[in-house]
């Protein structure tokens, strides 16, 4: 039973509140329905911080798009950089669970919560995101790639608080790409998922990001479908290798939502998808947000 | 032949309890509080099947707040069921399945009945579980129930060991007729099984009053509730009170007597209130009420011109643990085995097995939907081997007027053919398609369930009206048609009436919402009890006007001399103080002649009375890549013979296919060895949402149907699930070139079938 319960207006109350042991919730999208599911009991001490107005909004800072930990999976959808620069975010921000889980959730809660199944890590890996944490003792930034450490699980001591998320904007010519296998058209969890960030400078590949989503205990990034791919025209061989290479890595569990075997193939067609639609992106073609429903049926 | 008109009672009619529905005004079981209620939670079977040596229930009740603890050591030794009775409210010396009550704990508060179920000390003696239903029947396999035999039940249910139920259809010679065929097919298809899931999960209040006692409940049934607690607890009927405030949904899932009798226990025990509500996984795990899962062999012998010669087929059922209200399931599966289709002979074999897991039950068109599925594939084999484009094989097979059925029933006018044709054309059967995208078409059937009922009504002084129905509103808008009939008896307006329903003190017994009755049985009554009310509206009326009672008529709420519209008197005039009253029950329709001297396990279903018939068209995509399949639109066409309403007759229909969507791609209870489910939560248990819909559209072939139900109308709840997967099912095997041979048709399933990958 949950013995206090705080509603922070500010970053230090909060802060203070967490040394002090409690958990931070903003949008419950995942600690509440989690107890309600009889996951996990609520914390006996909860702060929300969904009052914090320094934890709202996003900025362009120095060339980066920086979220606040409050800014919903609905507002990054909504965002025209995010939109424009940083497709893949606005991608999986679309179909993350369902309008509700969207207007409700949080890219800070969603980060901190260390799914493999979440929809915007794989774009936020790609992308070179690094988060702040702080705490009453100070703040660090942290690369994404190094917070993640098992589902479930981060770097991150009990008194931190993620604060904000930051995302360079990428090169001129860079395009991307967010898709996930999906049963049915909302109210989705990713089964399997593939991100790709690739940039393309007079037809050939330059720099090329592509990562797993639910395929491995953390999302990651799998560089040899990076290699596969860079330097090359992009062309469908191109394309081929890297998804395959994409599905070798890839070391999915069997569970009620599908077979390992299942998965391994399906993380190809979904590696193949985002490719090829990052690709079609970075050299000015349109493929709508979000593309996975969009792609019902292709290649 | 039947005609496609529209029925002039046909129309749009708002529901008068939609407004407090949707506005959040209206209350429902869990929405109600008594002064000093007390709290239940029950204690579940620790394993799926274990002999229970030992129940300590000293530290839950020592616990501060705890009020009552109940374990069947404290109630009658009386077991129940509808057509075996195999079960105590609460397990007395085994559990078998994990869904079953060991005790029931009331408390101050929810949290403190959990924690007290969570004290009681249960020995068991840990048994296998016996969870393949098929290998259940093996000579030499486990029991179920080692007691079986001494198990009272209806006598024409024949049981052997773990076979609950045996049932044949039989016409003919089957064996004969098949070794003579020209062509034989045969395809094997298995069903998973699934949910009804009502969002609103279910909620039962109970309070005693002296030794009466009242139990607000989210039952379908009020009246089997009735009956059950008064036979488990050993109390007079009429002792026992059911109310129904408004129902969330059922979906056939609340068709029994469920935990009724457990929560009345524990409030007498308690001597105070106690109320129960479930959480969605008890919603999933605790109910009694599983759509069936099903393994299906078929073999037909056809001419090469069409004729179904002969049909054989061997139906394996998976009951679950306990028989329920869901004994006839076997039956009714073996019916469907034969469809709406002319067959020379016919030998249907089908055995209804227990399990270790949830029983089975009565979820909307029972067995119905899962063997048309596999039938209708089935039939698209069969038109495949003789070259026949299956749409024509239909056309040459299909039932009519005047045709006989599995056990030689002789039907009167039917409309199925023309509901396939008016299929065919409204979804564009033939045209052109991209190459992942086909068209797949199903027929289905369901009969009419003949049944008493009662009700009254009566006039208020003021000229209202009351209808007093036993009859069960769950959702569909049945009940609430009710004043548009009486209105329509009495020349008065709907809205003079309102309706007291859903309270078994208040009216006779009704079978509830089930078997798509409520318009066919409580609507005939509740006409019945109308046409009283219009004699002595015309007794009266004739004494006050002088007239002979042939010359009048009712109109515009009043009663007038026809051809001379001022000599009039008012119904509320004629209604007095208040005591005018007609009660009713009409003549129950007799199920039709058959021979069904060959069959096995007759319970009634062995002939369809005024059966209704179903045609839908499927059009769908599918990504090869992934097996992912949409549904883009799916052309339905019924006959349920007249429409009365048909705002209310359409939402059946949306509602119906949209399940049916759901059961065909995604909705499906996975089992573990033990017989748990493994996916009870909305989470991975996947409805199909709003978007999934497909664009549906609905037609009505009309006709006066003889043997129907009020004003010429047969049932329409149950049907419009029935051929949905199997519609879909078969164009997904035209994109394919093979069939998916399990439901549901998974992407997995369908992505592997793609691949030619046995699964």
């Amino acid at each position: 039973m949950t013995a206090t319960f705080v509603s922070a207006t500010t970053l230090e109350e909060a802060l203070s509140a967490v040394a002090a042991g409690a958990r931070a919730v903003a949008g419950g999208t995942d600690l509440v329905v989690g107890a309600r599911q009889g996951k996990a009991a609520l914390p006996d001490a909860i702060v929300a911080i969904d009052r914090v107005e320094a934890l709202r909004g996003i900025a362009n800072v120095d060339g980066a798009l920086v979220l606040g930990a409050l800014v919903t999976h609905e507002a990054l959808v909504a965002d025209t950089t995010v939109r424009e620069r940083l497709t893949a975010i606005a991608d999986a921000s679309a179909i993350v669970g369902s309008h509700a889980t969207r207007a409700q959730g949080t890219i800070g809660g969603n980060v901190m919560n260390a799914s493999p199944a979440m929809d915007a890590g794989g774009p936020l890996l790609c992308f070179g995101a690094t988060v702040t944490l702080r705490s009453t003792a100070g703040e660090r930034s942290i690369d994404l790639a190094d917070l993640w450490t098992a589902p479930g699980r981060t770097i991150a001591t009990p008194d931190e608080l993620l604060t904000s998320v930051r995302v360079p904007l990428p090169a001129a010519g860079t395009g991307s790409a967010y898709v996930r296998l999906e049963y049915r058209r909302q109210m989705e969890i990713a089964v399997v998922g593939a991100t790709a960030v690739v940039t393309v400078v007079e037809g050939q590949i330059t720099d090329v990001r592509i990562a797993i989503t639910a395929l491995s205990p953390t999302i990651r990034r799998i560089p040899e479908a990076e290699a596969a791919l860079v330097g090359t025209d992009g062309g469908d061989a191109a394309v081929a290798a890297a998804a395959a290479a994409t599905a070798a890595a890839s070391t999915p569990i069997s569970d009620v939502r599908g077979s390992a075997t299942y998965r391994t193939a399906m993380a190809e067609v979904m590696a193949r998808r985002a490719v090829a639609s990052a690709i079609t992106r970075a050299t000015g073609g349109s493929v709508p947000i979000p593309a996975s429903p969009a792609l019902h049926g292709a290649k | 032949m039947a005609t496609v008109e529209t029925s002039p009672a046909a129309g749009a009619f708002v529901r008068p309890d939609g407004k407090e529905k949707v506005t959040g005004t209206g209350r429902y079981t869990a929405d109600l509080s008594f002064t000093g209620m007390a709290h239940a939670k029950f204690r579940y079977a620790d394993h799926s099947h274990a002999k229970v040596v030992k129940i300590d229930t000293t530290k839950a009740r020592a616990l501060p707040g705890v009020v009552a603890v109940v374990t069947q050591s404290d109630l009658p030794d009386v077991k129940f069921g509808g057509f075996v009775q195999d079960r105590y409210l609460f397990a007395k010396d085994v559990v078998r399945f994990e869904g079953e009550i060991v005790a029931g704990v009331a408390a101050l508060t929810e949290e403190i009945a959990a924690e007290a179920a969570a004290l009681i000390e249960i020995v068991y003696e840990v048994l296998p579980a016996i969870t393949d239903f098929v290998s259940a029947m093996d000579e030499g396999s486990a029991l179920v129930h080692t007691e079986w035999a001494s198990y009272g039940r209806d006598e024409n249910i024949l049981s052997t060991g773990n076979t609950m139920a045996y049932h044949t259809i039989v016409k003919g010679d089957a064996d004969a007729a098949m070794a003579g065929a020209e062509v034989v097919v045969k395809g094997r298809y298995v069903s998973d099984s699934s949910q009804g899931v009502p969002i609103e999960p279910r909620a039962v209040i109970a309070q005693w009053q002296g030794d009466k006692v009242t139990i607000w409940s989210s039952t379908q049934v009020p009246y089997a509730a009735r009956a059950g607690v008064a036979s488990t607890l050993e109390v007079p009927e009429a002792d026992v009170r059911i109310v129904v405030p408004l129902l969330g949904g059922g979906f056939g899932a609340k068709c029994d007597l469920h935990f009724e009798g457990q929560v009345a226990a524990l409030a007498r025990a308690a001597k105070r209130p106690v109320k129960l509500v479930f959480s969605r996984q008890e919603e999933f795990v605790a109910i009694a009420q599983r759509r069936e899962g099903i393994v299906m062999e078929f073999e037909t012998g056809v001419t090469r011109e069409g004729r179904l010669v002969a049909r054989k087929a061997r139906l394996v059922l998976d009951k679950g643990a306990y028989c329920g209200e869901g004994g006839f399931l076997g039956q009714m599966a073996a019916m469907h085995a034969c469809g709406p289709y002319v067959i020379d002979n016919i030998g249907i074999e089908s055995y209804l097995n227990y399990t270790n897991s949830q029983p089975s039950g009565s979820v909307r068109a029972p067995t119905a939907p899962q063997v048309c599925w596999g039938l209708e594939q089935h039939m698209d084999e069969v038109a495949a081997a003789i070259d026949m484009d299956p749409i024509e094989l239909r056309r040459r097979t299909l039932i009519e007027e005047g045709a006989e059925g599995p056990t030689r029933q002789i039907f009167d006018q039917v409309g199925v053919k023309e509901t396939l044709d008016k299929a065919v054309e409204m979804i564009g059967y033939g045209r052109d398609l991209p190459d992942d995208e086909a068209i797949g078409v199903a027929v289905g059937w369901w009969p009419c369930m003949p049944a008493p009922s009662g009700a009254y009504v009566q006039l208020n002084g003021d000229g209202s009206g009351t209808i007093i129905t036993g009859a069960q509103e769950n959702g569909t808008g049945a009940v609430m048609a009710m004043p548009k009939f009486v209105a329509g008896e009495l020349g008065m307006q709907p809205e003079d009436f309102s309706i007291l329903y859903q309270d078994t003190a208040a009216a006779p017994w009704d079978m509830g919402s089930c078997g798509s009755q409520t318009t066919f049985n409580s609507g005939r009554a509740v006409l019945a009890a109308a046409a009283e009310v219009r004699e002595a509206l015309l007794d009266a009326a004739a004494d006050s006007l002088e007239a002979d009672r042939g010359d009048l008529e009712l109109a515009d709420g009043n009663v007038r001399v026809k051809g001379s519209p001022e000599r009039s008197v008012s119904i509320a005039e004629l209604a007095g103080a208040g005591t005018v009253h007609g009660k009713g029950s009409g003549d129950v329709p007799e199920a039709p002649e058959c021979d069904a001297g060959g069959c096995v396990g007759r319970l009634g279903n062995e002939s369809f009375l005024a059966p209704q018939l179903i045609t839908q068209a499927a059009h769908v995509k599918v990504d090869r890549a992934t097996g992912v399949v949409r549904v883009l639109r799916v052309a339905a066409a019924h006959d349920s013979g007249r429409i009365l309403n048909k705002l209310g007759a359409d939402g059946q229909v949306y509602g119906g296919v949209v399940m049916g969507v759901g059961m065909a791609l995604s909705e499906g209870t996975m089992m573990d060895d033990q017989g748990r489910q493994r996916n009870p939560h909305l989470l991975d248990y996947k409805l199909v949402t709003c978007s999934d819909a497909p664009e549906i559209d609905v037609e009505w072939i009309e006709y006066d149907a003889k043997n129907a139900g009020p004003r010429g109308s047969k049932g329409v709840g149950e049907p419009p699930q029935v051929p949905t997967a199997g519609a879909v099912a078969n164009a997904i095997a035209k994109v394919l070139g093979t069939q998916v041979r399990q439901l549901p048709m998974t992407p997995e399933r369908v992505w592997a079938a793609g691949r030619g990958v046995a699964r």
